[in-house]
């Protein structure tokens, strides 16, 4: 409630005094500053004309007149600092998060606490689009700054209210749950509407069009199912459609009849099950509702209007059963990967779920991360009797833990039978891609160094994330960075692309740090980890002509192709089959595609090196056979690619030369030129 | 947009405002009070309007109290607030107003009368702005971002769906840069009138008088607020505006309009679908999957 911070205090003092200041001008602009004492000015008295007849301009200014303004805007500028003291000293935002549990006012002062919430990421967002907007060469327009950071907000606002929907925001009818059967389906159907039709889609005999069909399944208390299948087979969608964000909040259809602990699935929605449904959510970072992980844990149990003194209990409860009794204090913004899944774990705990549901929780976790995520969801299954749904397609981790498999094919749900591995049938699309590698670039002979990086130290603070690293890059080259997270592959890979200090970085023997932007980009462009942040047109098309006005504006064109044609190459389709993908929005392509527009676009002026950070991360083998060969047509465009990944089996399969990092250091020993 | 709202709900949310205006335009009003009287004038208006705030608030926080508006709300006031506090260093570029319009279009009257309310409540506790002139500021923003959402439709489509064709998104933006010109003014218009007593203080030409006729303090008022506001900030913040809406308008408003806060599904035959999310690897995952990439494949 109270603490001192003296800004506000500061700022008060400053219109304070102007006020005083601006109230003497006006006595002296109208004809009120004379008075008694010394004559300072003696300014001619000009009356106005028409309906300002009765009022005058200026006039002569004395001593006793200014003193008088000052004396009469004391009271007001007394005001002006009372309210300077007391903001100085309230912290008001405290007494909003105590409203925003119940009460009259608890719309707005959720609001309040979630906005508070927000500026870390605000804040993070915006200096990665301001870091995007340098690596797409310069765009300093302002669309380019404001509509990723918008993107990512309303992103924000759509990840909190799933989040905070399946954890009981809101409940009007809440339903109890029967532990017997957790989830049933019977004849269960889902489908979209598509967003480019106008009516819902009929098939040709008139039949609804679903995206999955036929699901008749049941899970029991006490396992642990794992639903695997490509990016786009529906994973996400049947996990769900359990939760009821399907049906209620992503505006899915469903036929059948899905009862989730008894309760009917299409009639419930997900705040009325919160107390024995558990949701994990796909990007955690993005579903946290509170500022510290104790309120995050207990956010579910908050709503519900539980004491405060069972709520800190039960909180301590869960986070001792997760090891997580350090972070209590911590913000949430403040966790690592591993913490913030373990934290969101523990949200979905609160209520003591019977149901469990978890969206891709290894996507983002390094292997000691992985494993300890997966042990966890592994024992409350097997020891505490929760009935565990995960929905993955890192299937490997899981062979241990998981007692059924689900594998989605076209628009079936098949049970795997034991010892059938998933993955194991032929993936539909983009897949068939993964043997265009061309098998002659491995044995590329590499040429002269194209590039050579020198002795280079990226510091964060007072942390040394990059140490002292040389190595030289040969034409030809497709190089794999690997290592663990925190190894300092983005940072090695960003100081490559901008490069602070000068004679650190040399690609064709020019000094990168020296170079303008425009020609920077014709020797380094790098595709980002969030390669989003460099889009911010409304159709794909456009986004492809700005890329190419880019590049004509610093005429540093080389390569005469546009940008869309080039995209179109990259996902090995002619201009003319990739005109629906142009016309869509950027973000209403699927993940692998959207990495491929950037891709285009970062190679717009011909690169002599393209450095692309994390390619793979969250594609299903699908979507990494698109990027890798995507990776490969780019290597015809720049003369040598380098990718940081910790996919093995990806960079096995692309790279011409293996390099790896630890704690900042290039591990194995000088690579220079050792192919 | 939101809900379909009780009779109740919009006549105390029109009654309030009509009182507020009234809070707003004290100065003006005063000659008609009793003498006796006139002197409480002021401080009733200062305590009117915190306790319609509030009041307005109070109505309209139940029909709110759902997930996605709450945390729709609570970013975008976030963003609000950053944008203002950003401004403040360069001088009247008052870039919350192009927010709050494109809000108030997307998501309706009510959404953007409480972003208003709740953008200045979050940059006033930011940077310590709490006074007697946030119920003011509050209203008037809260204004500025409901007269969005009550502006007429463009083309067949309503508010929520968004305008069918290239040309009516164009004329889209056109009526909201012509409203947020109009915003501009007006809003600096409201906020002199209730602070130029204070502003001026007595005894000079254009001090308020409040046994004056009306005629002498409009006269008074409007020299006032063409010297004060008018013809720098406001203009400044007009310009601003109009930039920001005709810049980032087409491509803010149509994130705002895929997250869809309705209930009701727009029909739109805008080339790229009216309003549907899909940010396959990074969203909340549940929707966003299944709508892109194989689509034919798992239609086979």
């Amino acid at each position: 409630m109270f603490r001192f911070r003296p800004a506000p205090l500061r700022a008060a003092a400053f219109l304070a005094v102007g006020f005083v200041l601006l109230r003497a001008g006006y006595r002296v602009l109208f004809a009120g500053a004379s008075g008694p004492g010394l004559l300072l000015l003696d300014l001619p008295r000009i009356p106005l004309a028409g309906p300002f007849s009765q009022i005058a301009l200026l006039g002569p200014v004395t001593a006793g007149g200014l003193a008088n303004a000052a004396l009469s805007a004391l009271p007001v500028a007394a005001l002006i600092l009372v309210f300077g003291v007391l903001n100085a000293v309230l912290d008001v935002s405290r007494l909003f998060a105590r409203g925003a549990g119940r009460g009259p006012l608890r719309t707005v002062s959720r609001a309040l606490v979630i906005a508070w919430a927000t500026f870390p990421a605000l804040l993070d967002s915006v200096m990665r689009v301001r870091v995007a907007g340098r690596l797409r060469g310069g765009e300093r327009s302002i669309p380019a700054l404001l509509v990723p950071v918008f993107e990512q907000t309303i992103e924000r606002a759509l990840a909190l209210a799933a989040s905070m929907e399946t954890r009981g925001f809101a409940a009007a009818h809440v339903v109890d749950g029967a532990c017997e059967r957790p989830v049933v389906m019977t004849d269960a159907a889902l489908g979209f509407d598509d967003p480019q039709a106008d009516e819902p889609e009929r098939g040709p005999d008139g039949q609804d069009d679903w995206h999955l069909a036929d699901l008749n399944l049941e899970f029991a208390p006490g396992t642990l199912t794992v639903i695997a299948g490509a990016t786009g087979s529906g994973k996400s969608s049947l996990l769900h459609s359990l939760s009821g964000l399907f049906q209620h909040f992503f505006e899915g259809r469903q036929a059948g009849r899905i009862t989730v602990g008894g309760a009917n699935r299409a009639g419930t929605p997900p705040r009325d099950t919160a107390g024995f449904v558990g949701v994990v959510s796909q990007n955690v970072r993005l579903s946290f509702v509170a500022e510290n992980v104790r309120d995050e844990i207990g956010f579910a149990l908050a709503v519900r209007g539980v004491a405060a003194v069972i709520v800190d209990q039960r909180v301590r409860e869960i986070a001792g059963r997760l090891g997580i009794g350090h972070l209590l204090g911590r913000p949430v913004h403040a966790l690592s990967a591993g913490e913030a899944s373990l934290v969101a774990i523990g949200a979905a705990l609160a209520s003591r779920p019977i149901l469990l549901l978890v969206d891709e929780p290894l996507a983002d976790l390094d292997a000691p991360a992985r494993v300890r995520v997966c042990g966890l969801l592994e024992r409350l299954a097997h020891e505490s009797g929760v009935c565990v749904v995960v929905a993955e397609h890192n299937t490997r981790e899981w062979t241990g833990a998981a007692d059924a498999w689900l594998e989605l094919r076209g628009t079936r749900a098949h049970r795997l039978e034991a010892g059938e591995v998933p993955g194991t049938a032929p993936a539909a699309g983009p897949a068939g891609l993964a043997p265009a590698i061309p098998a002659e670039r491995k044995h590329a002979a590499p040429g002269a160094p194209l590039a050579s990086i020198r002795h280079l130290s990226v510091r964060r603070g007072s942390d040394l994330v990059v140490d002292d690293v040389s190595l030289e890059i040969a034409s030809g080259d497709v190089i794999a960075l690997e290592g663990p997270n925190g190894a300092g592959k983005s940072s090695l890979l960003a100081a490559l692309a901008l490069p602070v200090a000068r004679g650190t970085v040399f690609v064709a023997g020019r000094d990168v740090a020296a170079l303008r932007p425009g020609d920077r980009r014709a020797a380094v462009a790098l595709v980002p980890e969030h390669a989003d942040d460099l889009l911010f047109s409304t159709t794909v098309a456009e986004e492809c002509r700005r890329a190419d006005r880019a590049v004509r504006r610093t005429e540093a064109a080389g390569d005469a192709q546009p940008t869309a044609a080039r995209f179109a190459g990259l996902l090995g389709l002619d201009l003319a089959s990739a005109r629906h993908l142009l016309r869509r929005h950027p973000r209403d392509l699927s993940a692998g595609e959207r990495l491929c527009l950037v891709i285009a676009i970062q190679l717009a002026a011909a690169p002599s090196v393209l450095l692309v950070d994390e390619p793979t991360r969250g594609l299903d083998p699908g979507a990494r056979a698109l990027v890798g060969a995507a990776l490969l047509r780019a290597g015809r465009t720049a003369s040598a690619v380098v990718f940081a990944t910790h996919d093995r089996d990806f960079a096995r399969t692309l790279a011409t030369r293996t390099i790896s990092m630890q704690a900042g250091r290039v591990a194995n020993g000088p690579l220079v030129g050792a192919p | 947009m939101i809900g379909a709202g009780g009779r109740w709900t919009s006549g105390i949310l029109v009654g309030g405002s009509i009182l507020a205006a009234a809070g707003f335009a004290w100065p003006l009003f005063a000659a008609a009070v009793p003498r006796d009287a006139q002197a409480a004038v002021p401080i009733v208006a200062f305590a009117l309007v915190p306790a319609l705030v509030v009041a307005l608030a109070l109505t309209l926080d139940r029909e709110m109290y759902t997930a996605k508006t709450v945390a729709l709300l609570g970013v975008l006031s976030a963003v609000g607030a950053a944008v203002r506090i950003a401004g403040t260093g360069v001088g009247g570029v008052e870039a919350v107003f192009v927010l709050l319009v494109l809000a108030g279009r997307a998501y309706g009257a009510r959404f953007g009368f409480l972003l208003g309310l709740l953008t200045i409540a979050v940059s006033s506790m930011l940077w310590g702005g709490f006074g007697p002139w946030t119920p003011f500021q509050m209203f008037a923003c809260g204004w500025v971002g409901a007269g969005a959402g009550l502006l007429p439709r463009v083309g067949r489509t309503g508010t929520g769906a968004g305008p069918g064709s290239r040309l009516e998104a164009r004329l889209e933006i056109a009526l909201l840069a012509g409203y947020g010109i109009v915003a501009s003014y007006l809003f600096g218009l409201v906020m002199n009138l209730w602070f130029w007593p204070f502003a001026v203080g007595g005894g000079t030409g254009i001090s308020y008088a409040a046994d004056a006729p009306l005629g002498d303090n409009v006269a008074s008022f409007t020299l006032y607020t063409l010297v004060t506001s008018t013809l720098t900030w406001d203009t400044v913040r007009a310009v601003t505006t109009v930039a920001g809406i005709v810049l980032v308008g087409p491509a803010a408003l149509s994130a705002l309009r895929r997250a869809r806060l309705s209930g009701t599904r727009p029909r739109s035959t805008s080339p790229r679908g009216g309003g549907t999310r899909t940010h396959p690897s990074t969203a909340p995952g549940a929707a966003a999957a299944p709508r892109t990439g194989p689509r034919p494949s798992a239609r086979a």
